[in-house]
Order: structure tokens, then C-alpha cells, then sequence
């Protein structure tokens, strides 16, 4: 097998063309890799600037009422993972400023995408466009003769009088290739550790190898079942044909389709139906700006009680910001119960979308390295959810400053000093560890492990029975 | 044209099942995402129905509140028959109405929303102006749309419809025999091509023409045509790259590699790399800009001073020095925090503008790449033609700018002439809020 596997790679290197193609492929990776880092630091730089000015404001407010402070608020903005480079996948589409204030959540706003007219249907010329697209379709080209040229050529009848299995062929061949395809793989793994060094830890580590994984069995996949279908059709241009066929499936029309259908089947709220129902449930709660609302006396009657005093004006502290973080708390149930159904949908659509990996093994390699690159629909939730937290502690800080700072009820005009508002945290994110959000991936891996097992069997099977 | 040949390639398609197959297949998925489109649109048109059903109940509100109550009953202190009160509590909403075209391509009509529930203190980036509640990884794969299909996958049609004339006769070394056949194998490789052209021609016109008169009526003439127009000069382009590509041919493989690698070029490498190059060029705008006019310069705006908020309000408002309230001697300080609004507004709009210009420098880094980089060319094309690009949404923007000002400027006119609100008056501020 080792031979074979040697023969095929003198056999590459004496091929002018698949010379040419591989320096290509080569120095367009390099390009890629280093045009995709530094685009991605431009962007990096870009967000921290934008945090840092939104930050500066807020550490140089003037000594105001904390409550009017709430409602001035602060920013979000969503970061670039450092192996955005790799694969961008949602960030192209989800908007990246989400506004951080008292009494309302607020939706994650300015999208790329909606910033200009459209370029590319397919994505920004990353490493995954080259990977997910280019790259599998020159293998497929380099396959889908492998095994029927040996035929024509009447070598195959040679390699088997020498003793060979037609296994031990098909699969040494199939090996050569994706040995071709690791080595771009590793080239592009590598620039990203060699360009990105500084920034590279553990969890990027592993990373980048779920990255190399999930690419290394979808090539070995997409070569295998090329090599399998010339096996079963024994003629090449019918292989060709098929597998250019199946790898628009894969690539283009079944993501689509799938994705319109998972959607069907968890149909989510329209965006006015969502806000109608959370103000809905909204207004049976209590309504800080409201002296009228019943709830507010009952909140009342409670802290005099707690107090154990008969009027708010003998309270020590001032009931506004027990009622505004009332309010709050209210309001945080509310939206837990729409939006943590909202995120339950898109979760579960997600897994439904997973499922599709056992039709199309294209699926679970997109997921897998959307993953990896941390730009997936759970890393974007991730991030909603730590800036919803944030928001909370933001207000309930802000809320138990106007209440217990030392200001009484009916003062209106006091004020918070500069050095309270500089000692509230800022809004520091960090992406998910990867491994505690692997299980949420499984489905992913087994199904490329289920693809690749398959075909070893399919390979196994028809070389097994092939009459020549 | 050699009909003889032409005849012969109907045969041959006919009887290849793979051609046929691959023919059939797009045809349904065609069909699907006209389908599909339909889906969407009908969704949107339901979601504007519901909106303004919402609006009508609202409207009956607030008119009964003028006959009985002035108010709802939990906020005692709103009182309708004052213009500032009526005007808040009377909602208006833009609303962008998917174009009659809207099935044969969808565009950016993802990436946008397409109504805006509009307030006094609304600008056109507000964090309500985002997409339609999706998935975010559909919406990265996007839909099965028309446009998608004919300016994606067709050429990839006409790939595996063609990639073995003159590269099959190679292959199986009777390509001498042919050229014995016909005098110049050129208008025989030719005329091969020409009947799938036509075939494919054929299918996409009736197509779209098709859903123009369904669902259009003709009504949108001329989008329709240029959408012809653009499909067929889209697919005969490709054609004429093919033919030269056969012409050439040394066996079916290498004309199909040739071809897809046409493809790859012109649909994913080009397009990708100057995407790639615009958002190097112009990265992701956070919009700081914007957030500073509508958080911190808000805020110093509520600190001025009366006088100092008077002057600014005469400044955008001039017609506002012959009001009965500012020939008043003494300032009315209710009336100028509740005119507050309108000077955010203005600000909002000039800091909208910038970004506006921001994006029209991207946009026309874009359109300088339309020279090498036609499928995009073609494909912003496609969406103007079906009112979903990115310029039919900045028009919308446009709306919804014009109606918070309006809204501002009744508002403001209107407390400052004293006025109080009766039926009659109330349906004049409904024709200018809802431009009816």
C-alpha cells in the first residue's frame, strides 16, 4: 500500500498541471490566511476603539442622578474572535451594537450586511470559502479517475497480478490524495498560529484542531465517495457528472432547503408579534414611571413594613430605585420567558439542522467549523446572553445606588458621584470555552465519523465483489 | 442554423438521462423558489395587514378617548384633547410593501426589516430597523431564491448540458468522423450549444414572464422586461465563454473542469475577494457617530439651557416666531422640553446622513468592481429590478426620515400654536402622520 501510495505522489509531482494547481493553491492559502488576520485585527481594533470611546464617556460623566444614567446607558459591541479569519459564518449577518439600558432589551443592531450592496452570495473570500467550496471540487476532479484511468490503462491488472488487493489500491489512492489535502490544511493551520502567535492559547489549540479534524474527514469523505462512485459506475465521465451533482447537494441546494425546512418546523415569532406579547406581559407587571399603578402601592406597603415606618418620606433610603429595580426584575422575567423561547427555537432548529449531516455530511463540516472559528449561532447566543447579564448588573448596580447610596425618597436631584459611575464594571466578553460547548457538537462529529465509516464499508464492499 | 443538428441535440437530450435529470430538476427547484418568494412576500403583506389593523383600533381609541375619558384610565394625566398627548398616543408606521416582483428574487430583503413603528424620537437606525426574528445560519445559506438560481446554478446547468460537446467525440477518438460530417465543426459545436441556449432561454422568459402576469398583472412593464433582459444577456454571456471553452476542448473532463473552473472565478473567487477587499478597504462601521448623537449629545441637548433650546428650535423651525406661544413674553418651559424631540431629530438626521455616505463609498468601491466582477454586477441588478437592494431599503429609510419629521414638526407647530384637539383636527394630524 505504501508503494502505491508513494507512486501516486511521484505521479503528482511529474503532473505539470497538478503542480501548477497546488503552488496555487498554496500561495492563495497564504494570501488568504494573511489577508483574512489582518482584515479581522483592522476589525478587532476597530470594536476595542468603539469600546473604549463608548467606555470614556461613561467614566467621564458628570455626578448624575443614577437613574438618568440608566437611561443614558452604555454599548455592546460584539467581538471578532481571533479565528474569525478562518470562517466568519453568522458575524456576516448578525449586527454588532446592542445598546445596554434601564427598562428595556434592546435588539442587536448594525449588521454588516446591511451596510452596502451585495458582493458575494457565497461569503467573503476566506479560508473556509476556499475549503468548503474550491478545494473539494479540485479533489473531486483529481478522484473521479483515480481508480477508472488504471482500468483504461490496463495497470490496474498489473498492480493486481503483483500481488495488490484492489482494496489495498483504491484506498491507497484514496490516502494520496487526502494526504495533498492535509498538507493545504496544515500550511493554513500553521500561518494562522505563525501570523496570530501571540494570541494563540489553549482553547484556540483545540480549536484548531476540531477545524483540521472536521475538514480532514469531510475530504476524506468527499474523495472517497468520488473514488466509490467510480468504482460502482466504472465509467468516469458518469462519476464526474454524479459527484459535481451531489456536491451542489451538498454544498448549495440542500443547506437551503433544509435550513427553509428546520425552519418550518420551529416556526419563531415575527418581530411584532414578540414585542406585542412581551408588552403584553409587560404591563401586568409593575411600571417604575407609573405613581398610578396598583402593583407599585403593594411594593410600597411592603418596604414600609420592611422598614417598619408609616410613610415613604420616613424610609432611610429612597423607594424610586427599589420600584425601578422592581421594574427591572419584572421586565428580566418577561424577557426570559419570550426571548429564552425565542433562543430555544433557534437551538432546536439548530439541532434539527444537524440531523441533516446523516443526508448531508457538507452540513456538519459548516457546523463544525463555524464552531471552531467560534462565529456559530451558539457563540452569537452566548454573546446575547452575557450582554443580557451584563445589563442587569449595569441597572441593578445603578438602581441600588439611587436606593441605598444615601439619597431619600422625593429627591429627585441627587446625584451619584464620578467616582461610583468609574467603579461600575465595564462589559468584558470572552468567548465560550470550547469544550464546555462540545457536546452541544456531537451530533456533528458522529455524523462525519458516520460518513466516513460508510464509505469505508461502500469501498471495502465494491472492491470486494469487482469483476475486472 | 443547421436544423439537422439541432434535431439531433433534442435527441440526444431526450435521451440522456443525466441532462434530462439535471433539466427537470432545476426546472421544479425553479419552480420552488418562485414558490417560495410567494411565501415570503405573503408573510410580509400579512405582518403590514396585522400592523394596520393594529393602527385602525388605535386610531377608534383615541378617538373615543376624545369623546369621553381624554385618556387611558391608569395614566390620569394624559390628556388627548392637548396636541402633545394625542400626537404621542397615534402610532405610525412605514412600511415597505414587497414589490409585485418580490418571488423572482428576494435580494437583501433578509438583511432589512420592513416596517417601523415611528415616534417622535425615532431615527433610521434604530436598533428596531434590524432584519425579520431568523436564523442566523439560514440566513447565511439563505434562501431558495429565483435570482440565486439564475445567476448561481443555471451556469452550473449549462455546464452538465454541455460540457461534453466536442470533448465526449475527443474521449472516445471519433472527432475525425465528425469533422468528415460537417464542414466547419465550429457552427456544428454551435449549433449544439445554440439548442440548449435557447432551451434554457426559453424556460427562464416564461418564467419570469410568467409571474409577471400572475402575479403583476404586467403592471411593473418595465422591471419585468429588464429582468428578461438581464436573464437572457446573464445566460447568453455564459454561453459564448462555454462555446469558446468547447471549441477548444481536449476530452469531456477537461472542458468540465475548464467550465467550473469558469464558474468558481466568475460566481465565488471574484465576488469573495473584493468582498473581502471592501471590508478590508471599509471594516464594519460600530456607527460610534451615531451612538454619540443618540446618547451622549441627546443628553447635553436636555442639559441647555430654555434660551438656549429657543434659539435652536427657531433655527430648525422658523415659521414657529409667528405662534401664539412665541409671541409670549416669558418662556414656556413645558412647552420647550416637549419641543426637545425635534432638535434630537435633526441631529439624528445629519448623523444618519453620514453614514449614509459612508455606505455610498463602500457601495461604490462595490460598483468600480462591477468592470471584473459582473455576476455581482448582474446580481444588484436582478435586486433593483424586484425593489430588494440595498438602495430600495435606503429609500425606505428615506420614509420613515420624512415621517419622524413630520411627526416633529406637527407636534411642535401644533403646541406652539396652542391648539386643542377636537375630531376634525385629529384627522387633519392623522393625513399628516400617516400620510393619508
Amino acid at each position: 500500500m505504501s508503494i502505491i501510495f508513494y507512486n501516486e505522489w511521484k505521479g503528482f509531482l511529474r503532473n505539470k498541471l497538478f503542480l501548477f494547481f497546488i503552488s496555487f493553491f498554496v500561495i492563495l492559502l497564504f494570501i488568504v490566511t494573511f489577508f483574512g488576520i489582518v482584515q479581522n485585527n483592522k476589525q478587532i481594533k476597530s470594536q476595542n476603539d468603539a469600546h473604549s470611546h463608548i467606555r470614556a464617556q461613561w467614566d467621564e460623566m458628570n455626578p448624575s442622578n443614577p437613574h438618568s444614567a440608566a437611561h443614558f446607558g452604555t454599548y455592546a459591541f460584539k467581538p471578532n474572535s481571533i479565528l474569525n479569519s478562518l470562517d466568519e459564518g453568522v458575524n456576516a449577518v448578525t449586527g454588532l451594537v446592542l445598546r445596554l439600558e434601564g427598562h428595556k432589551q434592546n435588539e442587536v443592531a448594525f449588521s454588516e450586511a446591511s451596510q452596502s450592496l451585495t458582493v458575494s452570495k457565497f461569503g467573503k473570500f476566506k479560508v473556509s470559502l476556499l475549503f468548503q467550496f474550491i478545494i473539494p471540487l479540485f479533489l473531486i476532479f483529481l478522484a473521479f479517475n483515480i481508480y477508472t484511468s488504471e482500468i483504461s490503462s490496463g495497470r490496474l491488472k498489473l498492480l493486481l497480478v503483483q500481488g495488490n488487493s484492489l482494496r489495498k489500491i483504491v484506498f491507497a489512492k484514496v490516502f494520496s490524495l487526502l494526504s495533498l489535502a492535509t498538507i493545504l490544511l496544515l500550511f493554513t493551520i500553521l500561518a494562522q498560529c505563525l501570523f496570530n502567535f501571540s494570541n494563540i492559547e489553549l482553547d484556540q489549540v483545540i480549536r484548531l484542531n476540531v477545524f483540521f479534524w472536521s475538514y480532514f474527514i469531510y475530504y476524506f469523505i468527499i474523495i472517497s465517495f468520488t473514488v466509490l462512485l467510480s468504482l460502482i459506475l466504472k465509467k468516469s465521465t458518469s462519476a464526474l457528472s454524479l459527484t459535481i451533482i451531489t456536491w451542489l447537494l451538498w454544498t448549495i441546494f440542500l443547506p437551503k432547503t433544509i435550513g427553509n425546512f428546520t425552519e418550518s418546523l420551529t416556526p419563531l415569532s415575527t418581530r411584532i408579534e414578540l414585542t406585542e406579547k412581551m408588552k403584553e406581559d409587560r404591563s401586568k407587571g409593575i411600571d417604575g414611571h407609573n405613581p398610578f399603578d396598583d402593583r407599585k402601592k403593594e411594593l410600597e406597603e411592603e418596604v414600609l413594613a420592611r422598614y417598619d415606618v408609616d410613610s415613604i418620606s420616613d424610609l432611610p433610603i429612597n423607594f424610586a430605585g427599589i420600584l425601578m429595580q422592581a421594574d427591572e426584575e419584572y421586565g428580566n422575567k418577561v424577557w426570559d420567558k419570550h426571548y429564552g423561547d425565542l433562543y430555544e427555537n433557534l437551538e432546536t432548529q439548530k439541532r434539527n439542522y444537524q440531523f441533516s449531516g446523516f443526508i448531508n455530511p457538507f452540513a456538519s463540516l459548516q457546523s463544525l467549523s463555524m464552531a471552531s472559528a467560534g462565529t456559530d449561532l451558539f457563540h452569537h447566543l452566548d454573546f446575547l446572553n452575557a450582554a443580557e447579564s451584563y445589563r442587569r448588573y449595569f441597572i441593578k448596580t445603578l438602581n441600588n445606588e439611587y436606593a441605598f447610596g444615601g439619597s431619600r425618597t422625593g429627591e429627585r436631584g441627587w446625584k451619584a458621584s464620578n467616582e461610583f459611575f468609574r467603579s461600575i464594571k465595564d462589559f468584558s466578553y470572552k468567548e465560550a470555552n470550547f469544550l464546555s460547548i462540545l457536546s452541544k457538537y456531537l451530533i456533528d462529529i458522529f455524523c462525519l465519523l458516520f460518513w466516513g465509516m460508510s464509505l469505508v464499508v461502500g469501498i471495502n464492499f465494491f472492491s470486494r465483489k469487482e469483476l475486472i | 442554423m443547421n436544423i439537422s443538428v439541432f434535431l439531433f441535440e433534442f435527441k440526444h437530450f431526450i435521451r440522456s438521462k443525466a441532462k434530462l435529470f439535471s433539466y427537470i430538476f432545476f426546472m421544479l427547484l425553479c419552480g420552488f423558489s418562485i414558490y417560495n418568494g410567494y411565501e415570503i412576500m405573503h408573510k410580509q403583506i400579512n405582518t403590514i395587514a396585522e400592523i394596520k389593523d393594529k393602527q385602525e383600533l388605535e386610531f377608534i381609541q383615541i378617538t373615543e378617548w376624545l369623546e369621553n375619558k381624554k385618556g387611558p384610565e391608569d395614566k390620569p394625566w394624559v390628556n388627548v384633547e392637548d396636541p402633545y398627548w394625542s400626537i404621542r398616543y397615534t402610532p405610525s408606521y412605514v412600511v415597505k410593501n414587497p414589490s409585485a416582483l418580490f418571488p423572482l428574487g428576494i435580494g437583501q430583503s433578509e438583511h432589512f426589516g420592513f416596517y417601523k413603528k415611528v415616534t417622535r424620537w425615532s431615527s433610521t437606525y434604530d436598533s428596531d430597523m434590524v432584519e425579520e426574528i431568523s436564523n442566523y445560519e439560514r440566513l447565511i445559506n439563505g434562501n431558495i431564491d429565483f435570482s440565486f438560481l439564475i445567476i448561481f446554478l443555471l451556469p452550473i446547468l449549462l455546464i452538465i448540458l454541455t460540457y461534453n460537446i466536442n470533448g465526449l467525440e475527443k474521449d472516445l477518438k471519433f472527432n475525425k468522423l465528425i469533422s468528415i460530417q460537417n464542414n466547419k465543426i465550429n457552427h456544428w459545436i454551435f449549433n449544439r450549444l445554440l439548442f440548449y441556449l435557447l432551451l434554457l432561454l426559453l424556460s427562464v422568459d416564461i418564467l419570469i414572464l410568467g409571474v409577471g402576469l400572475f402575479n403583476d398583472e404586467f403592471y411593473s412593464t418595465q422591471s419585468l422586461f429588464k429582468l428578461v433582459l438581464i436573464s437572457n444577456l446573464y445566460i447568453i454571456s455564459f454561453s459564448i465563454v462555454f462555446y469558446f471553452i468547447n471549441k477548444n476542448a481536449r476530452s469531456s473532463s477537461s472542458v468540465a473542469f475548464k467550465m467550473i473552473s469558469i464558474w468558481l472565478l466568475f460566481c465565488v473567487i471574484i465576488p469573495g475577494s473584493v468582498h473581502q477587499y471592501v471590508s478590508f478597504k471599509y471594516p464594519v462601521n460600530y456607527m460610534t457617530d451615531f451612538l454619540d448623537v443618540n446618547r451622549k449629545q441627546t443628553y447635553e441637548v436636555f442639559k441647555l439651557d430654555n434660551i438656549d433650546l429657543y434659539d435652536i428650535l427657531m433655527e430648525i423651525h422658523p415659521e414657529l416666531v409667528q405662534t401664539k406661544k412665541a409671541q409670549e413674553k416669558t418662556l414656556d418651559n413645558q412647552l420647550i422640553r416637549r419641543s426637545i424631540s425635534t432638535i434630537i431629530n435633526q441631529m439624528n438626521i445629519d448623523a444618519a446622513n453620514e453614514i449614509e455616505i459612508q455606505n455610498e463609498d463602500k457601495n461604490n468601491l462595490i460598483k468600480f468592481s462591477y468592470f471584473f466582477n459582473p455576476v455581482s454586477y448582474v446580481q444588484n441588478l436582478w435586486s433593483s429590478c424586484t425593489a430588494t437592494d440595498y438602495y430600495s431599503y435606503r429609500k425606505f429609510r428615506l420614509e420613515i426620515e420624512e415621517s419622524v419629521l413630520a411627526r416633529n414638526r406637527l407636534i411642535v407647530l401644533e403646541l406652539w400654536r396652542n391648539n386643542k384637539v377636537d375630531k376634525l383636527t385629529y384627522q387633519k394630524y392623522l393625513g399628516v402622520l400617516n400620510n393619508l
